[in-house]
């Protein structure tokens, strides 16, 4: 994805605006380029799979579509809220791409957010070398929010990997 | 009757694949034509004159199938850098595609075709790129055939002057090309993706259309919907019958594989072919075609006796494989028997234990069927020495997991000095399962029926502890009982203990057992509530989770929930490796 960021900004203006979708994972903001969303729907019930990644709740019928569902909260470690406000993970936002289809799961309604793309600061030092190169895009810094931009198919992949190494190890 | 409706069905898919494949040679000899190293495009050309050798072979079309071998030949020099590719061969190789056109042309309006001072050519040219090596086989290639000597003799004069046939070709061939595009019209070739997908939207019409019944049986007489019922499930029918093919287009090719392997072996086999005719599932067939080639090249190499052994043994000195196929209710049973020497188990008792598979104690007790079953252990092999052909010891348990992934079993008959008989048992069609759906932890599971042997309902107080599983008896059975909720959170929360949940309920409780058999083991699964039997429309799941082992797939529930289906071999496999690598720490 970011690749075609990188082309698109280059073939025409750098200050080209972007669409960005913003939802809250734990106390933090984070974005997804617009295109690898494909429609907020309220979280459907969710079944549960053995063999999986705790991070993983299961999978869901989603217009006829099984798709897994994912938490990313638990995914990244990010504390979860245990106060009287939390009322579960109402919506989740469906991905798609080519290979993969899937869910994630967000509390709120999520917002869309025009910034322009010089707005996205690409080079980061997280302390995370592995999380740096492979999922986090950017950031992006506005007035009173500091919004992390994933790529979320890199986080998948990344979870592939693990969850073969799981079975490998159960295997073994 | 019908047989003659099956002939007239080849004919017409064999020539649809060979225009296809003649369209394509020419296409591929145009690129070739511009860039004369293109080795990819030449080994294009090598494999598609292949394939149409060997599909003309299987069809008795033997024109076809010599044009296509010295072809084939051709650009196997070609690809090794034997021939140079000048514009003189060229021609001499339009040419030969034209009159292989005219060949598969020929099939559909019988006519004589003049193939043979083409083919001639050709073979003068291989010949002269390796001089010294393949005399005899040119020599053999241009006996067999029944046209007349004179004619072939005609032929070969005018090799010389070949300016002068060749536009009358050219004008055949323009002329054939018009025709060719009303074979098109009575036999679409449809890729299968876009079946899958056709399949898959029936099944979504399927589970919509139980939904809408359940939610309005109260109110509205089930009549209202019979039609609707009717109509959508001839359309399954349907649609899933578009996706079945004969064995028999699979079967044909073994004929070249059973003489290759004999041949490799120096022995004399002939392959019988049964119940050709059975219909199959596509997607099935493909997932078990290497399997099949694995155990026709094994009955040919490790059953079949050589020649003199028979002899000695009082059989004839030609060995005979036979491959059928039947149908049983939803199943597609596949055999293949040779009438070889039979496996021994002591053999394979001698073999195991020497190669770890088992240890001598184990071994032992083991019934001589359950000795011969582990060749399909992974890492076995008889074979003292490999062969070019079979003992690699990898295969026969790559054809169990093969069978395993779709559902299917295999079982190996066989008696010392007789031969021996795999039997496979396929579903007809890998997309309606029949089921039984239960209950666990509030979520809906389904079983498939073909690996369940029996429904029990037993008290705790019947279930024993032994060793590290739990034991029950029922009708004389021993059954490993496993409590799936168990099996499934110890994935996640690895320290839970195994048998939290047996402890925790009361002595007088009572289970219900879903009992499986699979691979030989008997286990019985404790779920909390039997729900009903149900022919579901399996999923797959989604990538990145498609390879989860406990899992075969996905459906979609009438009341929108989704439902997993569970693979009992991947369960059971896990089951087994946790016990072995649990005996190793030990």
């Amino acid at each position: 994805m970011s690749e075609v960021n990188h082309s698109t900004a280059a073939g025409q203006t750098l200050a080209r605006n972007q669409q960005i979708v913003v939802f809250k994972l734990g106390q933090e903001e984070y974005g997804l380029s617009i295109d690898q969303i494909k429609e907020v729907v309220i979280t459907p019930t969710v079944t549960r799979m053995p063999q999986t990644p705790a991070y993983v709740k299961g999978v869901a019928n989603i217009r006829g579509n099984v798709i897994a569902i994912l938490d990313l909260e638990e995914k990244f470690g990010l504390v979860r809220n245990t106060d009287a406000d939390f009322k579960g993970n109402n919506y989740t936002l469906v991905i798609e791409s080519d290979e993969y289809k899937m869910g994630i799961l967000v509390r709120e309604v999520p917002n869309t957010l025009s910034i322009s793309t010089s707005s996205i600061e690409n080079s980061i030092f997280t302390g995370d070398q592995q999380a740096e190169q492979s999922y986090i895009v950017g950031i992006v810094k506005l007035e009173k929010q500091l919004i992390i931009m994933i790529d979320i198919f890199k986080v998948i992949s990344e979870q592939e990997g693990q969850l073969f190494k799981k079975q490998d190890e159960v295997a073994a | 009757m019908s047989n003659e409706n099956k002939d007239q069905e080849y004919r017409e898919i064999f020539l649809a694949e060979a225009l296809e494949n003649y369209t394509e040679i020419n296409r591929l000899l145009t690129v070739v034509e511009k860039n004369v190293h293109d080795a990819s495009s030449v080994q294009a050309l090598f494999r598609i004159t292949h394939t149409l050798k060997g599909n003309a072979t299987g069809m008795g079309f033997d024109k076809i199938a010599e044009m296509a071998h010295v072809m084939e030949d051709f650009f196997g020099e070609v690809r090794e850098g034997r021939i140079l590719l000048g514009n003189e061969i060229f021609t001499s190789v339009f040419k030969a595609a034209d009159v292989l056109g005219e060949l598969i042309e020929a099939i559909k309006t019988p006519r004589d075709v003049k193939y043979r001072g083409i083919k001639t050519k050709l073979e003068i040219v291989i010949k002269n790129a390796k001089p010294s090596a393949d005399k005899d086989s040119s020599a053999a290639k241009t006996q067999p055939g029944n046209v007349v000597a004179s004619k072939e003799n005609e032929q070969i004069t005018t090799l010389g002057t070949e300016e002068t046939p060749e536009p009358e070709v050219n004008n055949e061939a323009e002329h054939e090309v018009e025709s060719t595009n009303v074979t098109f019209s009575d036999l679409v070739q449809v890729p299968v993706k876009k079946l899958d997908n056709l399949l898959n939207l029936v099944g979504e019409l399927v589970i919509e259309r139980d939904r809408i019944i359940a939610n309005t049986a109260s109110g509205h007489s089930s009549n209202e919907y019979s039609r609707l019922n009717r109509i959508s499930s001839d359309l399954q029918y349907s649609v899933m019958d578009v996706r079945l093919v004969q064995v028999g287009f699979l079967f044909n090719k073994f004929h070249r594989i059973v003489r290759d392997a004999a041949n490799k072996e120096s022995k004399v086999v002939k392959l019988k072919l049964e119940g050709t005719e059975t219909e199959i599932d596509r997607n099935v067939l493909q997932v078990i075609s290497d399997s099949l080639i694995h155990l026709i090249r094994n009955s040919v190499g490790h059953g079949v006796e050589k020649p003199d052994q028979r002899k000695t043994k009082g059989k004839p000195e030609e060995g005979t494989v036979t491959l059928s196929a039947s149908s049983e209710s939803d199943n597609v049973i596949i055999k293949i028997k040779d009438d070889g020497a039979g496996i021994d188990p002591a053999k394979i008792k001698a073999k195991a234990i020497e190669k770890g598979v088992i240890s001598a104690a184990d071994a032992n007790q083991m019934s001589d069927r359950d000795l011969i079953g582990l060749i399909f252990e992974p890492g076995f092999s008889t074979m003292d020495h490999v062969t070019a052909i079979s003992g690699r010891g990898v295969g026969m348990d790559v054809v169990k997991k093969a069978l395993d992934s779709i559902g299917g079993t295999v079982n190996v008959d066989s008696m010392i000095g007789e031969g021996s008989i795999f039997t496979l048992s396929l579903p007809s069609s890998m997309a309606v399962k029949s089921t039984l759906l239960f209950d666990l932890e509030n979520q809906t599971y389904a079983i498939p029926l073909s690996y369940t042997e029996s429904v029990i309902s037993i008290y705790k107080s019947e279930i024993h502890k032994a060793a590290n599983g739990l034991i029950a008896v029922h009708l004389g059975h021993t059954i490993h009982v496993v409590f799936l909720a168990d099996l499934f959170a110890t994935h996640t929360e690895p320290k839970k203990k195994r048998y939290q949940k047996f402890d925790q309920l009361h002595q007088e409780q009572k289970l219900e057992i879903v009992v499986v058999f699979f691979n030989g083991k008997r286990i019985g699964f404790v779920v909390d509530k039997l729900l009903q039997q149900k022919e579901i429309v399996e999923k797959p799941l989604k990538k990145p989770y498609d390879s989860i082992p406990f899992l075969s797939g996905v459906t979609i529930l009438g009341n929108g929930n989704v439902c997993l289906s569970l693979s009992i071999p991947g369960i059971i496999n896990s089951i087994l490796n946790n016990q072995t690598s649990k005996t190793i720490n030990a």
